[in-house]
């Protein structure tokens, strides 16, 4: 009979003590994984995108990446040779300029929906937003049999995401994310992204990344070639000026 | 003659072994047996609109595009707008639609003073609810024409959902997922389905709908007729069976060989069982007319008697359904006259081996004499009918022509009235959701019928790009066409955010870097291949009448011929096209069928009867009835269109049977007894019963098409009921009195009145 009693007063201490702390590792792992992300000062790439169609038909691109920080970022494109030399430049506030040599005076584009296909890739803006995932999603810890990673589940802080949920399947040696999975706003997967980890110097980053959308059946391979980080890059490397250089 | 039909008894279990064996493996492939209710499948490859109709509605997804209307009182309401956004979130989900486009979804490029601004022109995440948010909007819509009458019509209250399907979707899957999702939501508003996908689900569940309503009850009134008619269970179950046994075989061949139902194949097992079972009537019926008390004897000269006439009547109503192979412009109708022709050789054969066969092993060696002593003059049919047919045949056989010369007269003029439908509205009946979805679609978003125009050259090329966008333009000023899209309208419409320049830029390099803008875009794909080489104009034609195509088409040719050139070929497609050709061949398919299959059945019937005269004989009932077919047709403004075109020759193939029975009784008759006035009156007693019998049976199961849930079909099984009974009053009266007048001068003394 005593015993009886005993076990719902355990169980609810039990429960007291470990959502708090549970909620407190899903946010503290979530926060490693965004330093992580953005531990370096600035980077330099070369940036391969490799589309892959349904039908097996290959697209390539390719452009330079620099970036300082988390908002200052800008691509200028060599291949396909059409497009050589077409150069965005996204700046704090969203701002997103593009440049196209042909038409020589440079544009500001404004995207107001971030579900849309990033340069025709699998990934779209919101993916290649630069805000950390901490502020855009509220993380909580999933239980996990996997001893070797956390799984933690990602729910947009907004209602403006392209997401209800993503799963990330997260390293716990080096809190760098293996896997990502992406809930439509239904709640159906439907993209899932995997990572190949690589160190350079004292980073860790994302050296080739594989968005797959398992509706269309068709995937972009990202691949970060040449990779240089804290060449002290100062924020007039990031005007429109040199942008269209 | 006597050889086979002894060898049929001596080898009767043989035959109904192979009957059985072979109607088993027949039902066990019926279960392969598919639907298809895509017309556009079913269009010929060898016309070149037809041709390239299918090969833009492949290449640009143009076939794959299904279409939800949301109707209510004003578009322009946030309750609105969040159930449209539920609609597009729900069709997104479907597996096997691709990509989903509507209001609260579709992208607006705005140029700003610094640049421009990509974004959608309803923020799915936050909805306008102000009055003064939800009335921006609605002159954002008015304000473009991408949007006007494309997305939400002009008077703002429709909307429309565009879905286009993935190339390996299923698409009666993915309809009927559309349906099932849409309705769950349970909005307020009228939702309306159109588009290809759509359609075809539509029109397959109507078929579907159609043969397990209709074919039950054509069974159950047949048997009635055949019932009352006979008075016996072989005199019901015998025709039913061989009719059935021979809608197995058909069906069960039409699987082997890969064919689906098609909208005009379905009716093919109604209109078995109609043709049918009339052969196993005449076998019956000659029997219970014979005197004779040994089975055996009875069975076999019952069937030498009646197996001309009824390889006769089978092969002449096969030649009606083969005739379609000539003219017809939709290969469904080809299949339909193939198979149908199979089934009715089937039905005639099964009546010729099968039946005496079952017969010689279920019946008793030695008949009951009271199963034939008396009954024929005894009966409703020859006492109170025929006798008195007979009298008035003789008594006024120069009234009798003259009501059919005047019939026939009036039907002339009528037939000066008929009009042509190629138009799918007509298909449904009025209040017909499908019926409402193409009129609001008509009537709000400019139509359905798609035209494409087809640019071959590459497509970053200015000039190129300046032509298509030119002929946009010129497609606009007809009529017909309230709105354009095309790859060229996106470059122009880029050009002038990115330059705030007007239209296509002169230099090829600014092209392929606006496409930067434009990779991976999914609507790029129904505009441009994959390889650039080809790119199409979108746009949809209002009018469904056929001088209006003409006319657009003409307009279209003229452009053509001006501009394509190398490197910018130029051709135009589209269901106006395709309709135009479908028009005129109904004309061409009504005159070259039935021209075969007279001159075929007139030189068949001459053949084996050995009389010129007796083919022509034949034919003039059937014609007449043909004549004032099409006479009903004009006067009531029963259109021709793909199912009421068969009407005629189906007609006089079956129509003809009755001609045939008719002269060949006369002609035995008359060579027995030497007397054409005693020949006629047999004649017309023994053959006018079966062929009543056979009038009502098949009357009635074609009858029940009148029920069906399309209305060419509801007017086919009309047109064919008044074409049975109108060949068939015809071989009873017209006939005959043909054959007195002629007999009338060479043997006065046999026509005496006092006789």
């Amino acid at each position: 009979m005593k015993y009886q009693n005993l076990i719902p007063t355990v169980l609810f201490f039990l429960l007291l003590n470990c959502s708090p702390v549970t909620a407190q590792n899903a946010d503290s792992l979530l926060k490693y994984m965004d330093n992580l992300m953005s531990a370096p000062k600035d980077k330099v790439a070369t940036m391969q995108m490799t589309l892959t169609e349904k039908d097996g038909k290959v697209k390539t691109k390719e452009a330079l990446l620099k970036q300082k920080g988390k908002d200052r970022k800008m691509y200028k494109y060599t291949k396909p040779e059409s497009q050589a030399g077409v150069s965005t430049l996204s700046l704090p506030g969203d701002v997103m300029w593009l440049f196209m040599p042909a038409f020589d005076e440079p544009v500001k584009i404004t995207f107001l929906s971030k579900s849309q296909a990033f340069t025709g890739t699998d990934f779209s803006y919101e993916d290649m937003d630069s805000r950390s995932y901490t502020e855009k999603y509220a993380p909580s810890l999933k239980p996990s049999a996997d001893p070797e990673n956390y799984t933690l589940e990602l729910v947009p802080r907004t209602k403006k995401s392209n997401y209800s949920k993503i799963i990330v399947t997260l390293n716990k040696a080096n809190n760098y994310p293996i896997k990502m999975e992406y809930f439509d706003t239904k709640g159906t997967y439907f993209k899932l992204a995997t990572y190949q980890y690589a160190k350079k110097g004292k980073y860790w980053y994302a050296k080739e990344v594989l968005m797959k959308d398992l509706k269309k059946g068709s995937s972009t391979k990202i691949v970060m070639a040449e990779i240089s980080f804290d060449q002290g890059l100062k924020d007039d490397e990031f005007t429109v000026k040199k942008m269209m250089e | 003659m006597k050889t086979i039909t002894g060898k049929t008894l001596t080898y009767r279990w043989l035959i109904i072994l192979f009957v059985i064996f072979s109607t088993i493996f027949a039902g066990y492939e019926l279960k392969n047996l598919g639907i298809d209710a895509d017309i556009l499948r079913s269009l010929p490859d060898d016309d070149p609109d037809a041709a390239l109709l299918k090969r833009i509605g492949k290449n640009f997804g143009g076939n794959s595009m299904g279409i939800v209307i949301l109707e209510t009182e004003d578009v322009y309401r946030t309750a609105v707008l969040e159930h449209v956004r539920a609609i597009t979130d729900s069709l997104g989900q479907i597996e096997g639609i691709s990509s989903v486009t509507s209001l609260t979804n579709i992208i607006n490029i705005k140029g700003k003073e610094s640049g421009f601004e990509v974004g959608r022109l309803v923020d799915e995440y936050d909805l306008p609810e102000t009055p003064e948010a939800l009335e921006k909007l609605k002159n954002n819509v008015k304000a473009n024409e991408m949007y006007r009458g494309s997305i939400v019509s002009e008077d703002g209250t429709s909307t429309i959902i565009i879905f286009t399907l993935s190339d390996s979707a299923d698409v009666r899957t993915v309809a009927q997922t559309v349906l099932a999702k849409t309705q769950a939501l349970n909005i307020p508003e009228k939702l309306y389905y159109i588009g290809s996908p759509m359609l075809v689900n539509y029109i397959s569940d109507l078929m579907r709908r159609d043969l397990m309503r209709l074919l039950p009850i054509a069974f159950i009134l047949i048997a009635l007729i055949l019932l009352i008619s006979f008075r016996s269970v072989e005199g019901v179950i015998l025709p039913i069976l061989t009719a059935v046994i021979a809608i197995v075989w058909t069906l069960g061949v039409m699987s082997l060989l890969d064919y689906r139902m098609s909208m005009i194949s379905n009716n093919i097992p109604i209109i078995l069982l109609a043709v049918g079972s009339a052969y196993t009537i005449h076998v019956l019926n000659r029997i219970n007319q014979l005197r004779i008390t040994n089975r055996d004897e009875a069975i076999r000269k019952a069937v030498e008697f009646v197996m001309i006439p009824i390889l006769l009547a089978a092969v002449t109503t096969m030649i009606g359904f083969v005739s379609f192979i000539f003219g017809s412009y939709l290969n469904m109708i080809m299949a339909f006259g193939i198979f149908t022709a199979l089934g009715t050789f089937f039905a005639s054969m099964l009546s010729i081996f099968f039946v005496p066969a079952l017969l010689d092993v279920t019946t008793s060696k030695i008949r009951n004499k009271n199963l034939f002593t008396g009954k024929i003059k005894k009966s409703f049919l020859s006492e109170k009918l025929l006798l008195r047919l007979n009298v008035l045949l003789f008594k006024h056989p120069k009234y009798v022509l003259t009501t059919w010369t005047v019939l026939i007269l009036i039907s002339i003029v009528g037939m000066f009235f008929i009009r042509r439908s190629v138009d799918i509205q007509d298909y449904f009946e009025k209040g017909n959701p499908t019926r409402e979805a193409e009129r609001i679609m008509v009537e709000k978003f400019g139509g359905t019928k798609p035209v494409f125009v087809l640019f071959e050259g590459d497509m970053q090329n200015p000039e190129v790009l300046k032509t298509m966008l030119e002929a946009g333009e010129y497609m606009e000023q007809s009529p017909d066409i309230y709105t354009t899209q095309s790859l060229a309208d996106l470059i122009a419409q880029l050009n002038e955010a990115v330059s705030d320049e007007m239209g296509i830029p002169d230099d090829q390099e600014k092209i392929e870097q606006l496409w930067f803008l434009l990779d991976g875009n999914d609507a790029l794909k129904r505009f441009v291949n994959e390889d650039l080489t080809e790119g199409i104009i979108i746009s949809k034609f209002k009018s469904p009448d056929n001088n209006s195509k003409k006319v657009f088409a003409g307009y279209m040719n003229t452009f053509i011929e001006q501009h394509s050139r190398e490197g910018c070929r130029i051709s135009i497609t589209g269901m106006p096209f395709v309709d135009i050709t479908m028009d005129r061949s109904l004309i061409n398919s009504q005159i070259a069928s039935i021209t075969i299959a007279v001159i075929f059945s007139i030189l068949l019937v001459s053949l084996i009867l050995r009389s010129l005269s007796s083919g022509f004989f034949s034919a003039i009932p059937i014609i007449a009835t043909i004549t004032i077919l099409f006479g009903v047709m004009g006067f009531t403004g029963i259109p021709l269109n793909i199912a009421t075109v068969l009407v005629a020759s189906v007609a006089l193939g079956i129509g003809i049977d009755y001609s045939i029975h008719i002269i060949s009784h006369f002609n035995s008759t008359l060579k027995i007894t030497g007397n054409a006035r005693l020949a006629i009156e047999d004649t017309i007693i023994v053959s006018g019963k079966a062929i009543i019998i056979n009038v009502i049976s098949v009357s009635t199961g074609f009858l029940i098409l009148v029920f069906s849930e399309m209305v060419p079909l509801q007017y086919f099984g009309l047109l064919l009921t008044l074409s049975m009974v109108g060949s068939s009053l015809g071989a009873m009266t017209l006939l005959p009195v043909i054959l007195i007048l002629a007999h009338r001068k060479k043997n006065k003394d046999h026509f005496n009145p006092s006789l």
